[in-house]
């Protein structure tokens, strides 16, 4: 049978062939050209759900919690999956209206396309953060009919006690600007603010850890990966001890209750920090939780100004506080002995200047100025100390001096374990050649003698001396953290930074005389008599700080025992008035608690008073 | 097997092509592999069958059984039920419209119990017999508007009948019969007027999507041919013929936008528009496509391995078993897997026209050429989709989806000419 089609069966041959072409190469584009469809699958398939780890536990020196965690539970969504969820159910439940509730949605969605950039497969996004234990119940119980929507556990913090906030810090959501530097972090992840929780935060916050889930389409979750690369348990932040004693903390707070201020006490052996207190200061349990963002933004209006961290970040005059440092250098540069007497007439006279002193008896020696806090004693050895022959030129011996102050961590910040420490300021040639134009002489300069004037110090500092004068010559830099995990310590910068000695360019020697001074100031004849409590024997030295906007500042610095010192304190009262009428007691009472925790005060109408006094502003 | 069936007939008595059974067993094998990987579970480890897996295994049983029974049969009886095979499967497609269940809005199947059989998978085997049958009686050529008429009609009934049943991609698989009377002398310009008709539709629907206006589309093939005409003036059969060729294209062009915008459903536009590229959805029908592309994109060149899609298994990819069991071969055994099974589907298509061409009978060769065109489409229309570049058509990929009525249909068809080329004379 004749066939005149046949050559049509390559026809049908060539539609084969050209078919598979096109379909090699479109199957070639779509695998061959890059993985972006891999990553994609990958994307689908998997689910990594975050496990946060515990964050470190915060003990007090003695092993007491103050600050632990607390199970939260925050609710997330997968934005896109929730086009059919009827919203009234959990606009109810979180009371929210309908309108809040497309917002969240809106916003979860731009916060997952971040998680995304942020290298992870989760589509996820925080919906509402911090369910109320209520919240959670209702939901978890009803999670079912909330397609895209599942409920993932973290922690907060819980305080055990209400102070110490502007050490320990506080919590808040990462900011976009942190999320940037570091892609740890997601959308709603919580990290230190302030505080230790902000400069520990990499050790703190412990190492997330990750599950990851395989799920389907409909986002329900198909059993986990069985590949350890995907999976890893968080792990806790390590236990950390601190240095704070968190009774002499509570009774520090109690003490400057109703007043505006700072107490902070050194161990000065090591420079741990035994108390870290300001007032006004806040609560550090309302900055947890729902309300956390509410509290925050109330706190940063408030006018008392309860978030600023006086004790690292106020800058003061010293006033007399500073005749300790002053007498030591004067020694150092020999321009002073213990039996060095100058008189008193009512003050220092200089031509046109007085600098008034108050009445007081015949001419003193280095331990009587100090007993009494004679003005004129310290204008004359200021003037001693700069206008030194040996140097045949003012500028040369203040800058003697100021070399000998930035020994004692003065005029730049000390280096403790906070963030946004003030250095407080000592005045540089420089800066008084501008101020007095180029040409000055001592007795332009004379109120730094008194701690006057362009010198100011932060009570962190004003502690710190305290410490250096109660260690005869060294400090260590003061800081919030005793030990991690126990024993150990962070690392090698760590301990660079807070294990090494720093000297003073005061010798040793010196440091007895004005540590006897010290010793008479709550003793008869002194500046604080009255404030004294019993057989501890304190070292002091009062101090009045003048205040263009008001009252005097009440300042003391304190330490005791005189013989291997446990702990050296500065509290300043601001409108105190005089040293001796409220920062000299609240030290006092404050060494007395440290040094016999449980005894019965010396001077229960001073506590008494300390406790209620108010100081109106 | 006894001798005694192959001496039932008369004719030279071979064996069952061996080619195109050993690229039978292997696509069937890749199906299994692919259906029993894409239903087992995530984290599986060593063998366990799924339910849909099993169910898979008892209907390649079943087809077993059913090669079986065509190696065995007598040709002549094939030859002779082809009338009645395609009478029997008009009726039960005309049936399952009253008696059918709903599956998907379409009503074509059977059920029982758990198992449903599609009759019109089975139309596709008896109408190709009665084409054979038709166009192999004595005397009947392919010429003539009546022969050439009762060919298409013999086609062109089963489609409207499942059309009916709102099975589209069923029905238009009825369109790969024009392919195999092109063979038996259909003259070209319809396939070449089929495929401008396609082009003329394609740019009809992006202009009216795009709100531009088709006067721009009638301007341009006036222009064309006007001058085709003035420089062929002097041949008029030629510029009679263009002129035709330009009014009917206007003329449907306009049909086809004005179907566009009034007779197609939103969601038959949607189909269109996005495989067109002139839409992006990715929760709808492009959702299922943009998996599906990433299902296959993500296999890169060796695969993610078996059992390891997890755009498959996960479910992100629709009917993943079924109409799109193509992206489990693309994900798990990459660009090497699909090259592979594309080899193996392309090879049995060439295979088939080789085997039709050596028929000596125009049953054996319009049977061959039947079942090559009808695998070729269903390959070029399931393939195509997965991969974005038709619309989204559900027919199976024969010998790898899941399901007993397209498994036991399709190698019906193909034993059946198997047999057939065994004793050709
Ligand atoms: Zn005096």
């Amino acid at each position: 049978m004749q066939d005149l089609n046949k050559d049509r069966s390559k026809v049908f041959v060539i539609i084969f062939l050209v078919i598979l072409s096109a379909f090699i190469y479109k199957v070639g584009s779509l695998q061959l050209m890059d993985d972006h469809y891999e990553q994609k699958a990958v994307n689908n398939a998997l689910n990594k759900i975050t496990l946060y780890p515990a964050r470190s536990i915060l003990y007090d020196r003695f092993g007491k919690v103050i600050v632990s965690n607390s199970a939260m539970y925050d609710l997330l969504v997968f934005p896109k999956e929730v086009k059919n969820t009827n919203p009234a159910f959990l606009c109810q439940v979180l009371q929210i209206d309908t309108a809040e509730f497309r917002q969240r949605i809106n916003d979860a969605l731009q916060k997952s396309k971040k998680r995304q950039k942020n290298n992870s497969f989760n589509r996820s996004a925080i919906f509402y953060s911090d369910l109320t234990i209520q919240q959670y119940t209702v939901i978890r119980e009803n999670l079912f009919r909330l397609k895209g929507f599942y409920i993932e556990p973290k922690t907060d913090r819980r305080y055990e006690i209400t102070g110490g906030a502007h050490a320990l810090g506080y919590l808040g959501e990462v900011t976009e600007s942190v999320m940037k530097e570091d892609v740890y972090y997601q959308p709603g992840d919580l990290v230190g603010i302030t505080g230790i929780e902000k400069y520990y935060e990499n050790v703190f916050r412990g190492i997330k850890g990750v599950k990851t889930v395989w799920q389907d389409r409909t986002y329900a979750e198909r059993g986990v990966v069985n590949n350890d690369a995907f999976n890893f348990p968080a792990t806790a932040g390590p236990n950390v001890t601190c240095a704070i004693d968190i009774e002499l903390q509570k009774y520090a707070e109690a003490l400057l209750t109703g007043k505006r201020g700072s107490v902070v006490a050194i161990e000065p052996s090591s420079g741990e920090i035994l108390t870290f207190v300001n007032k006004p200061d806040f609560d550090p349990n309302e900055l947890i939780g729902q309300d956390r963002g509410k509290a925050f933004r109330r706190m940063l209006i408030d006018p008392k100004k309860p978030l600023y961290n006086r004790a690292v970040k106020g800058t003061y005059p010293p006033g007399s506080t500073v005749k300790t440092v002053l007498a030591l250098i004067a020694m150092q540069e020999g321009v002073l002995r213990p039996e060095t007497t100058h008189g008193c007439n009512h003050g220092y006279h200089l031509g046109s200047i007085t600098v008034g002193c108050h009445p007081h008896g015949g001419p003193l020696d280095l331990v009587g100025s100090l007993r009494i806090s004679c003005n004129s004693y310290y204008c004359q050895v200021f003037r001693d100390i700069i206008d030194n022959p040996k140097y045949g030129d003012v500028k040369l011996g203040y800058a003697a001096l100021e070399r000998h102050w930035r020994s004692f961590g003065l005029g730049s910040p000390t280096g403790i374990d906070l963030l946004g420490e003030s250095g407080g300021n000592i005045p540089s040639v420089k800066q008084l050649d501008r101020r007095h134009g180029g040409r000055w002489k001592s007795s332009m300069i004379i109120s730094l003698g008194i701690g006057q004037g362009e010198i100011l110090l932060t009570p962190l500092q004003l502690a710190n001396v305290t410490a250096i004068i109660a260690n005869r010559g060294y400090y260590y830099a003061p800081h919030l953290i005793k030990s991690i995990n126990g024993t150990g310590f962070l690392d090698a910068n760590w301990i660079t930074k807070f294990r090494t000695k720093h000297n003073t360019t005061i010798d040793p020697a010196h440091f007895e005389t004005v540590i006897e001074g010290m010793s008479q100031v709550t003793k008869p004849g002194g500046t604080a008599v009255g404030t004294g409590v019993g057989d501890i024997e304190i070292c002091a030295k009062t101090g009045t700080a003048q205040n263009p906007h008001g009252k005097d500042h009440s300042l003391y610095i304190a330490f005791s025992p005189r013989v291997n010192p446990k702990i050296a304190i500065a509290v300043i009262v601001e409108n105190g008035g005089f040293g001796a009428t409220w920062a000299a007691p609240i030290a006092n009472l404050l060494i007395e608690k440290y040094l016999k925790p449980t005894a019965e005060p010396f001077n229960v109408a001073m506590r008494e008073r300390m406790l209620k006094g108010v100081i109106n502003q | 097997m006894s001798n005694n069936s192959y001496k039932f007939n008369s004719g030279s008595e071979g064996k069952i092509d061996f080619i195109a059974f050993v690229l039978y067993l292997i696509l069937i094998t890749i199906g299994l592999v692919n259906i029993y990987s894409v239903t087992s579970d995530v984290n599986q480890t060593g063998f366990h069958l799924s339910a849909i897996a099993t169910k898979q295994l008892f209907w390649i049983g079943g087809a077993a059984l059913i090669i079986l029974t065509v190696i065995f049969a007598n040709v002549t009886l094939i030859d002779y039920f082809s009338y009645y095979a395609y009478i029997i499967a008009i009726l039960l497609n005309v049936a399952v419209l009253f008696l059918g269940r709903d599956v998907n809005g379409a009503k074509s199947w059977f059920g029982f119990g758990g198992f449903g059989i599609q009759p019109s998978e089975f139309a596709k085997v008896a109408t190709a017999m009665a084409i054979a049958k038709f166009l192999g009686t004595y005397g009947i050529k392919f010429k003539g508007w009546k022969n050439i008429g009762i060919s298409i009609g013999i086609f062109l009934l089963p489609m409207m009948i499942i059309l009916v049943q709102n099975d589209t991609g069923s029905a238009l698989v009825f369109m790969s019969f024009f392919l195999v009377l092109y063979r038996e002398g259909m003259p070209g310009y319809f396939l070449v007027s089929a495929v401008w008709l396609g082009i003329l539709s394609i740019i009809s629907i992006i202009l009216e999507q795009k709100h531009v206006s088709l006067g721009y589309l009638y301007g341009t093939i006036l222009g064309i041919s006007s001058f085709i005409i003035y420089f062929s003036r002097k041949n008029k059969q030629i510029s009679i013929l263009v002129a035709l060729v330009a009014i009917v294209s206007v003329g449907y062009s306009a049909g086809i936008g004005h179907a566009y915008q009034t007779i197609l459903k939103p969601y038959q536009k949607d189909r269109i528009e996005i495989v067109l590229g002139l839409k992006e959805d990715h929760r709808g029908m492009g959702y299922n496509l943009e998996q599906s592309k990433i299902a296959i994109g993500a296999g890169r060149l060796i695969g993610r391995g078996f059992q390891n899609g997890t755009q498959t298994k996960m479910g992100f990819v629709p009917e993943q078993h079924t109409d799109f069991i193509f992206c489990t071969i693309g994900e798990e055994w990459g660009f090497v897997g699909v090259l592979f099974f594309f080899g193996i589907y392309v090879g049995l298509l060439i295979r088939l026209v080789q085997l039709a061409e050596r028929q000596t009978d125009t049953f054996g060769r319009v049977l061959g050429y039947s079942v090559a065109c009808i695998l070729f489409f269903h390959w070029f229309v399931n393939v195509g989709m997965t991969i974005g570049i038709i619309p989204v058509i559900g027919i199976p990929l024969p010998f790898i989806s899941f399901g007993g009525s397209s498994l036991w249909a399709f190698t019906l068809l193909l034993f059946l000419f198997l047999r057939v080329d065994q004793v050709r004379k």
